[in-house]
């Protein structure tokens, strides 16, 4: 029975693994090393938590945080199983050479530890545009999170989940390793673990699988089936370098696999953000690829001890430069650094006073120990440096040939420290350790650098429609008083972008309007106008209701427009109105006027000109056409929530409005302008006026 | 009295208005190869990007010539309108050198069927 033959394999994978436990915990204790066994003993709990917590867990965030502890516990405890081993070498090869022979000269000098810190890792990726733009397809999820392991320590940084929606990874975690030799190897590596329900069945019996993969889609099952192959795409988890000295649970559960992994050194640490190579492991094929760019950028620094400790202190006498050849100046110097610095008194280092001077220590100071005085029989110490093109030398003794013999030391010290520290010895590097841990705001849906680029002005227009309300409600107050507020030139006639307008306009309206070009019948034509208004918002309600197909309801339904005539009282010409139109505006007024001509009958739907013609001054970038359809019923001094949402249905519907009253052929440049919005929204559906 | 899914060809012939420079058919057409066939709210099937009607202006000569909104405009004038973007099927009906465009449309025939049925009933 295959079931049964698995689940041995299962239990004998167990077995195995506690063996292990034993094995590592015989060698920590062989050793003597207390640190290293309580490490140890304190990373096998923590796998076991995991463990029970994986198997016990129901919702997948849970399930993705605990194997992905999981996998950072095999790998610290990996890691300290190879230092656990080396260290068992070193004893025994010490050992063996205090057999063979006196132990060399010990005096190889080690260079000084210092402190290194990653940050700001960020991973692009490469998409394929169809699937970035168009959004098509099931949208592929990974949950990827980076170990980054340095001499013993192994962090890990916070997981992320990653979909086509994002152009990089970003992980924002600083992680800092407070003692490295400055020939140290950093190893990053990225996991991944498809984050798809139903890929995570590690434990599915092989016949099983291969049944329900054959039996899935095509896509589906490829997906499936390699998710549960251990082939090339899914390593046991542990890194791959030491197979099976401890192999990982078999655990129901997410499983993390290696994507990508590179190794850092000291020559890639730079005080800014540099781009590194990354190799990347597993093909197109796995459920856990991601198209990854192949690099990643990254901010590496270090801080040598030498450059953030005192190296050396005491008292010292300092020659006089150019004075008399006997006076010594008494100092308290601390070699720090760069520099040597030179304090009055002790006490000025702690109160933080400016040192009396200060000497530069770098790569170009030559130091070297002069004859000794003929009258204090101690050593001087002559330490010369250029500044500029002249040669500066300071010459240092202090009381006793031990002191100097220390200060000596410490000189050369801090020469070898900053020969193996390179270039981070040239200045000090900012370091920022991280914050204790702040709760992680909650930022809406990482999106893509694209989609934060698009001006949505939804916003805007709710604001701009707010405003527009309160002066419509303005206006019938002031109506009363006989003005009428700028925005009414809306309503207006046209002011002439040509010279030759505005009288043909007046003289079409003689005829027909009882007001003429003075103003007064104004006041009667606004109060008329409004309630005109809320009449058309109220069956736009009620027609958005009903029918969801009539895209300009308004106009199928309404026959009780007005006389036109005393609509077009407001067209009365003012030439002294300067407001800028738009280019439909000027479709609709032409459309009014012509349909001024012929009365009220034949044309009735004159009413979506006025309104509409409101909507092109305003913001012309709106991505969907909901927004300007929002904007229309606003407008008609109601907020009927349900016109707003039934808008929204008919919102797919192209910015028709736009193009000009019914019976007017858009201009050019009105197209263009139809075109160009049509255009900003790929998911319009255009409508057109014939 | 029959009810059926079948769409029904029909030909309808408009003449267009003229108004000032501009000459005008009296409704609004949507769909082309380059627009989004799944917003359309008038076709049957969703992959549908052929040219439909989707509004009648009242009193306008295509209400006059009977053409009805959803339609879904087969021809004009001879040329075929199932394969054109949103642009050109407009630049066609559009034509300042033609007076009448002969369209070709098909529409659901149950709603014709059952206008039929209840007898009497005519559009103006």
């Amino acid at each position: 029975m295959p079931v049964d033959k698995f689940a041995n394999m299962e239990e004998k994978l167990w077995i195995l693994e506690d063996l292990n436990m034993m094995y590592i915990r015989q060698i920590a204790l062989s050793l003597q090393d207390s640190d290293i066994q309580k490490k140890i003993d304190h990373e096998i709990r923590m796998r076991d938590g995991a463990c029970k917590l994986l198997a016990a867990c129901s919702q997948k965030d849970q399930a993705l945080e605990a194997s992905k502890s999981l996998q950072t516990c095999s790998t610290r405890i990996m890691a300290y199983m190879t230092e656990l081993q080396r260290m068992k070498e070193a004893q025994i090869m010490q050992k063996v050479t205090r057999r063979s022979s006196d132990a060399g000269p010990m005096d190889d000098r080690h260079p000084c530890k210092g402190k290194v810190a990653i940050s700001d890792l960020r991973i692009p990726l490469m998409w394929k545009d169809t699937e970035y733009f168009k959004n098509k397809g099931e949208l592929h999820r990974c949950a990827v999170f980076c170990l980054v392991q340095l001499g013993g320590e192994i962090f890990d940084t916070d997981m992320v989940i990653v979909d086509r929606t994002l152009t990089d990874i970003c992980f924002d975690n600083t992680i800092v390793f407070s003692e490295a030799n400055p020939g140290f190897e950093m190893r990053v590596e990225l996991y991944s673990c498809c984050s798809e329900d139903d890929y995570s069945t590690g434990s599915t019996p092989r016949k099983l699988a291969s049944k329900l993969s054959s039996s899935l889609g095509r896509s589906a099952g490829k997906k499936f089936r390699s998710a549960m192959e251990p082939g090339p795409c899914s390593p046991v988890g542990n890194g791959g370098a030491t197979p099976l000295l401890l192999p990982v649970p078999s655990v129901p559960g997410p499983k993390y696999h290696l994507l990508a992994h590179t190794t850092m050194s000291l020559s890639h640490i730079q005080d800014s953000f540099r781009t590194h190579d990354l190799t990347i492991s597993g093909n197109e094929e796995c459920s856990y690829w991601l198209p990854l760019y192949g690099s990643m950028c990254c901010r590496f620094a270090a801080q040598p001890h030498c450059m953030t400790r005192q190296m050396m202190s005491g008292c010292l006498k300092v020659k006089q430069l150019g004075g008399e050849p006997q006076s010594w100046t008494k100092v308290y110097g601390v070699l720090k650094g760069t520099s040597l610095f030179c304090y009055h008194r002790q006490e000025d280092v702690e109160a933080n006073v400016e040192p009396a001077f200060t000497i530069a220590i770098n790569k170009e100071t030559r130091i070297r120990a002069s004859e000794k005085d003929p009258q204090s029989k101690v050593q001087n110490i002559c330490i010369s440096n250029q500044y500029g093109g002249e040669e500066v030398t300071h010459t240092l003794t202090s009381d006793s040939r031990e002191d100097t013999h220390r200060w000596m030391e410490a000189f050369w010290q801090h020469f070898y420290d900053m020969s193996q520290w390179k270039q981070c010895c040239d200045d000090l590097m900012k370091i920022e350790l991280p914050s204790p841990r702040k709760p992680t705001p909650v930022t809406p849906k990482q999106g893509s650098l694209y989609h934060e680029m698009v001006i949505e002005s939804s916003d805007d227009l709710s604001t701009v429609s707010d405003i527009l309300a309160r002066r419509m409600q303005e206006l019938e107050l002031r109506s009363q008083l006989g003005t009428s507020p700028n925005w009414m030139s809306l309503f207006e006639e046209n002011n002439p972008k040509s010279a030759g307008r505005p009288r043909p306009c007046t003289s079409r309206f003689s005829g027909h309007s009882p007001c003429t070009p003075h103003r007064p019948p104004r006041s009667p034509a606004s109060p008329h106008r409004c309630p005109q208004l809320s009449l058309l918002s109220s069956d736009a309600s009620l027609t958005s209701d009903s029918d969801s197909h009539c895209s300009t309801s308004p106009c199928s339904h309404r026959h009780a427009w007005p006389e036109p005539s005393s609509n077009f009282s407001l067209l009365s010409s003012s030439p002294s109105r300067l407001r800028p139109r738009t280019f439909s505006l000027d479709a609709k007024l032409s459309t009014l006027r012509g349909r001024g001509f012929r009365g009220g009958g034949t044309f009735q739907c004159s009413c979506q000109p006025p309104t509409s013609s409101l909507l092109t001054p305003l913001p012309v970038s709106s991505r969907s056409p909901r927004s300007q359809r929002s904007t229309q019923t606003t407008l008609s001094c109601s907020s009927s929530t349900s016109s707003n949402s039934s808008s929204n249905s008919e919102g797919r519907h192209s910015p028709e409005s736009s193009e000009g009253a019914p019976f007017s052929r858009p201009s050019p440049a009105r197209r263009s302008l139809r075109n160009l919005r049509a255009r900003l929204d790929p998911r319009n559906w255009l409508q057109s006026q014939v | 009295m029959t009810f059926s899914n079948v769409p029904s060809l029909q030909r309808i012939e408009i003449k267009k208005l003229r108004q000032g420079d501009n000459l005008i058919l009296g409704f609004s057409i949507g769909g082309g190869i380059d627009q989004d066939p799944g917003q359309n709210p008038f076709s049957d099937d969703k992959a549908d990007k052929g040219i439909y009607v989707t509004r009648i202006t009242p009193g306008g000569p295509a209400e006059t010539a009977d053409l009805r909104m959803g339609d879904k405009i087969m021809q004009v004038n001879g040329y075929d309108m199932t394969m054109m973007t949103h642009d050109q099927a407009r630049k066609r009906l559009t034509k300042k050198n033609e007076d009448v465009v002969r369209l070709l449309v098909t529409r659901k025939s149950l709603e014709e069927a059952v206008k039929n049925s209840m007898g009497g009933y005519q559009r103006q």
